[in-house]
């Protein structure tokens, strides 16, 4: 048993190392260095608690963060809804079975496999006031009246952005719900077709429920994306967030702080980092308690 | 047996001289300017001098970080573009070593002073400045042949300038309202002319600050304006405004010289014109808005510290600034350069030689040096929320106001 523990050891050591190196020490730092004003070089300034009081009292600042924190939670609610929810039903679609099935399921990834930045450029050509894809249609099927400036307005812009993040990723939610509903034992379907459920009986009273661990899975690991986005956010509008911070996220509001934006703005690492802390307070005690629920599912079965 | 040594020989001096030449890299933030790296590296050699020269360039918004990050960890290049002074990055770089002082005999007799300012700290001067830009209304001469249009001398005479093009079915201002830092600078270069030097330098002074009834009424001006700009203008990019601009749709920019080299190459019959921000009145003068834009530093991770400063050296020579400006239509920040024969760069050095506002608060600015900084805290979002209604001109000034006057001693108190 000794000797297994140590092979074990051995085994876990250089994941270890890994995590430790790339996750754990970086982790440390930015907590120490949310206690400092840095510049990003030379000497650290210490100032305690300072970059805290300014993520938390009354302030411009504070407003940029909470401003940002809720554009975090509007993210998570509509991303959620559209790529775990429409995502489910496409799953559903798709595991009929019916005839150019496996194309349809290719199809629905390919967005996936497009670099983001190509995303962005893409989507911010259809989404030219003037001339793009989008309003040209809208006025093509007689909806001119609802051609706007998408990403120009705060009205429409996160919104915007949250429906290109879903176009590209609900191939990857598709694909893992439709490998969840694939997984239902065939039996259990045939036996309620036979007893004569309907089709949406079937859905929310079998397929649903054997599929829910996966759906809950997916939500958390939404979650976890949704409150580090920044990505999608910057190929459309830039580090500035606009118009007038409106799709302001965590991810942007610490990448503005930490390395400022053009040229010759100022930046403050330490304040940056104190973001990240933020960040993580809010993602860790959620990811724990996910983590606490499989547990108590896991010994409960 | 002869033949086979001298091969031999030469064979041996090839791959000495490719082994041993001298490697030079550069990093910046301006891809353009690939090609005149590649020229610069060949009068180099025609000079005689075995150098090759790596230039590397990567994001505008990702460069400053990247050298930081470089830099400390000793995985930098020679020589590196750096931002202006004053600067909180460049300030930063200098008092940590990073950036080194160009050596006291180097040859700087053919920059202006004003220029030279841009890069010195504590009496020294780091980094050899490659280009400077004006920034102003283009506007397509054609348009204005058409309409027989005359360039505004006043604010009024701009805006019945762009009633007129309106009324004939021209957009008259194409703006990139999505990017808020084009925004700012629109705003900064119409302060220049209507609020006028004199009052910038009573703002950077505290002798007046952002609530006086002329900052809000630039504002009202700018806002006012907005009726002239192209239908959904917070949607559109600087890409947009480089097509629309350089294809006929739309008459006027407020832009900078940079943007010349685009818009040549999306249309080269496109005839371009170029006027400072009229003022406020008549009895006013117009001023534009020009700033050293970088300078190309020694950094303290340099390997091959000769064939570095002989670049160096060969950029602070008018032979430099003829390849620059032939290759990019930028200004040369370095005098006595032959410039391409185009009147939009006569107009544009013309404008910056005696034109220049002396006081600015955009780039270059000490306004912009600390956070909440007026560049990007305030009128990047401000003017956005100013152009969509949701901040009034008065408001936009006491958010300037509250904003800097938090870190800004002279604006304390006000």
């Amino acid at each position: 048993m000794k000797l297994a523990k140590r092979y074990l050891l051995l085994f876990v050591l250089p994941a270890l190392i890994l995590y430790t190196l790339f996750i754990i020490y970086p982790l440390i730092n930015s907590l120490f260095l949310s206690l400092y004003s840095w510049p990003g070089v030379g000497e650290k300034t210490f100032v305690g608690l300072d970059n805290f009081r300014k993520v938390f009292s009354s302030g411009a600042f504070r407003n940029e963060v909470f401003n940002a924190f809720w554009h975090n939670v509007y993210f998570y609610i509509l991303a959620a809804s559209i790529e775990i929810g429409v995502g489910f039903f496409i799953a559903l679609m798709l595991a009929s079975k019916i005839k150019g099935a496996r194309m349809f399921r290719n199809i629905v990834y390919i967005p996936n496999m497009i670099p983001l930045v190509l995303v962005g450029f893409m989507w911010s050509l259809y989404l030219n006031p003037q001339v793009g894809l989008v309003n040209q249609f809208l006025k093509l099927i007689g909806l001119g009246g609802l051609a706007q400036s998408w990403l120009g307005q705060e009205s429409t812009a996160l919104t915007t952005i949250i429906l290109v993040n879903a176009w590209r990723n609900i191939g990857f939610y598709v694909l893992v719900l439709l490998a969840a509903i694939l997984d239902i034992n065939p039996s259990l379907l045939e036996a309620a077709y036979i007893d004569g459920a309907s089709n949406w009986k079937i859905i929310w009273r079998i397929i649903f429920p054997l599929s829910f661990s996966t759906v809950r899975t997916l939500a958390i690991l939404l979650f976890i994306w949704s409150f580090n986005v920044f990505d999608m956010i910057y190929a459309l509008e830039g580090v500035q967030a606009g118009p007038y911070r409106s799709t302001d996220v965590l991810g942007t509001l610490f990448y503005r702080t930490a390395f400022g934006g053009l040229g010759s703005s100022a930046i403050d690492m330490g304040l940056g980092a104190t973001i990240t802390v933020f960040i993580f307070a809010i993602i860790m005690p959620v990811s724990i308690f996910y983590v606490y629920l499989v547990e108590k599912r896991q010994r409960s079965a | 047996m002869k033949l086979r040594s001298v091969l031999l020989v030469s064979l041996v001096v090839l791959i000495s001289a490719i082994a041993f030449s001298g490697v030079v890299n550069i990093w910046s933030w301006r891809s353009q300017d690939a090609d005149v790296w590649k020229q610069v590296e060949s009068r180099l050699r025609a000079q005689g001098y075995d150098i090759k020269i790596n230039f590397t360039a990567y994001a505008p918004t990702e460069y400053d970080a990247k050298v930081n990050l470089a830099l400390q960890t000793g995985t930098g290049p020679d020589l590196v573009y750096s931002r202006r002074l004053p600067g909180g990055r460049t300030q930063t770089l200098i008092d940590n070593g990073l950036y080194l002082a160009l050596p006291d005999d180097f040859d700087l007799s053919n920059f202006p002073q004003a220029v030279l300012n841009s890069v010195t700290s504590g009496g020294k001067v780091y980094g050899v400045p490659f280009a400077v830009q004006v920034v102003g209304i283009f506007y397509n001469k054609d348009y204005f042949d058409q309409f027989e249009l005359s360039i505004p001398k006043t604010w009024d005479e701009l805006v019945e300038v762009a009633d007129t093009l309106q009324k004939n079915g021209i957009t008259p201002f194409f703006v990139p309202g999505k990017e808020a830092w084009a925004l700012t600078m629109q705003h900064a270069m119409c302060g220049v002319s209507v609020l006028g030097p004199e009052w910038i330098k009573d703002l950077t002074e505290g002798k007046t600050c952002f609530l006086d009834v002329k900052f809000v009424d630039l504002n009202r001006k700018l806002n006012d304006l907005k009726k002239y700009y192209q239908d959904g203008f917070m949607g559109n990019s600087t890409n947009d405004l480089n097509a629309a601009f350089a294809f006929g749709q739309a008459a006027m920019v407020f832009y900078g010289i940079w943007g010349y080299q685009t818009w040549h190459e999306l249309n080269p019959d496109l005839r371009v014109g170029y006027f400072m921000v009229p003022p406020a009145n008549e009895c006013q003068e117009p001023y534009a808005y020009t700033y050293m834009d970088g300078a190309i530093a020694l950094t303290s991770n340099v390997k091959n510290r000769e064939d570095s400063l002989k670049v160096l050296e060969f950029c602070a020579t008018p032979e430099f600034g003829t390849i620059f400006s032939n290759i990019t239509y930028n200004i040369p920040a370095v005098s006595g350069a032959d410039l391409p024969d185009l009147d939009i760069l006569k107009v544009a050095v013309d404008t910056y030689n005696n034109h220049a506002s002396p006081y600015v608060y955009w780039v270059g600015s000490v306004f912009v040096t600390q956070k909440p900084s007026l560049y990007t805290d305030v009128l990047s979002p401000g003017m956005q929320a100013m152009y969509s209604n949701k901040l009034t001109p008065e408001e936009l000034a006491r958010n300037a106001q509250e904003a800097i006057s938090q870190w800004y001693e002279p604006l304390m108190k006000k």
